[in-house]
């Protein structure tokens, strides 16, 4: 073999290795610290149709070309709720690739629908983030989405004599990706580092 | 004679000498709409008697009750918790997702920085006054 030959070999021995290495770490399972990824496994969400902190509606076409966060709470939960949104706050703030963040939308879903307008929910969720959403929707109209999620919610205590009652939610966030399908699951208590990191490694590896 | 009865004194484990000590005792302010605050606190009792908290007022909330965040068939919900009781020597801890004071209806808006008094009634008929500090 002469010289110039055994450039080419080696030359093409490099970009194979370089080729195999990247398709190898591309089509790895993406391994979260936080969460879980389904992959392959995303699944269509059923029909909904929530209503905004502006009254504008949200449906599953509308979260397509975007990745979006769900957390599902209401407001008069003082401890869970806060703590949910100040970690999604915190882990907006932890994101420092810009084509990350900017194609992440976080919503606050409300299971109480009763107490929680969209005027409450816009003061609420801005309050944490001037960038965040609140969305809501009869509970009729509400359940088929949580129910396909797995969030599971109750309303428990509620009298004719007392305003006041109780929702019990599950505190798991869903991320929902630029198909509209159900394609990661964060439990609580959520880490918001952990999370940025996680959620950073899936849309750096999915790009829009 | 009065230095014996003063000795008797120091080492009488009554509660009514206990004194708690608070520190980290934060509200965590959320938007006026919105009628609920949660606050926090580490409650450590130096006393040699166990101290019970029966029950915590503020003249700055409607009402303010003890809570516990617990995690039951994937929800979760708060319990209402009757009293504190923090062993003699011990810490207590009221922090996110755990214990914590269930404070309702502000009387006034409540703002980051505001320090706000709440009075925890201890079951010996003694009251102390505790310092909250309001943040973001």
């Amino acid at each position: 073999m002469n010289k110039s030959s055994i450039v080419i070999v080696t030359l093409f021995a490099l970009i194979g290795g370089f080729g195999l290495s990247w398709y190898i770490n591309n089509n790895k399972p993406i391994e979260l610290e936080s969460g879980l990824w389904f992959g392959d496994q995303a699944r269509a969400l059923p029909d909904f149709e929530l209503i905004d902190h502006n009254r504008k509606p949200v449906t599953p076409s509308q979260l397509k070309g975007q990745w979006s966060l769900l957390f599902f709470g209401f407001t008069h939960c003082p401890d869970i709720c806060p703590i949910g949104l100040q970690t999604l706050a915190d882990m907006v703030k932890a994101i420092d690739d810009d084509d990350v963040s900017d194609v992440l939308q976080i919503y606050f879903v409300s299971v109480d629908p009763e107490r929680d307008s969209p005027e409450i929910l816009a003061e609420y969720v801005t309050y944490f983030n001037p960038a965040f959403h609140g969305a809501t929707a009869p509970l009729e109209r509400l359940t088929p989405l949580t129910r396909s999620l797995g969030i599971a919610h109750m309303i428990r205590n509620k009298t004719d004599a007392s305003p006041d009652y109780d929702v019990d939610h599950s505190a798991a966030i869903v991320l929902i990706n630029p198909q509209a399908e159900y394609a990661g699951l964060f439990g609580a208590p959520q880490n918001a580092q952990a999370m940025a990191r996680d959620l950073t490694r899936i849309i750096e590896r999915n790009p829009l | 004679m009065p230095r014996i009865l003063f000795i008797l004194a120091l080492l009488c484990p009554a509660s009514a000498f206990a004194e708690l000590e608070i520190s980290e005792a934060q509200i965590k302010n959320l938007p006026a709409s919105v009628p609920v605050r949660a606050g926090y606190m580490t409650i450590h009792n130096p006393s040699q008697v166990a101290v019970i908290i029966d029950a915590i007022r503020s003249d700055a909330f409607s009402s303010v009750e003890i809570h516990r965040s617990v995690m039951q068939d994937g929800m979760m919900r708060m319990d209402p918790v009757d009293k504190l009781q923090i062993a003699p020597g011990a810490n207590l801890q009221l922090a996110p997702g755990g214990l914590h004071l269930m404070m309702m209806l502000p009387v006034e808006p409540t703002r980051p920085g505001d320090e706000i008094e709440i009075i925890l009634q201890l079951d010996d008929g003694s009251e102390q006054a505790v310092k909250m500090k309001v943040i973001k």
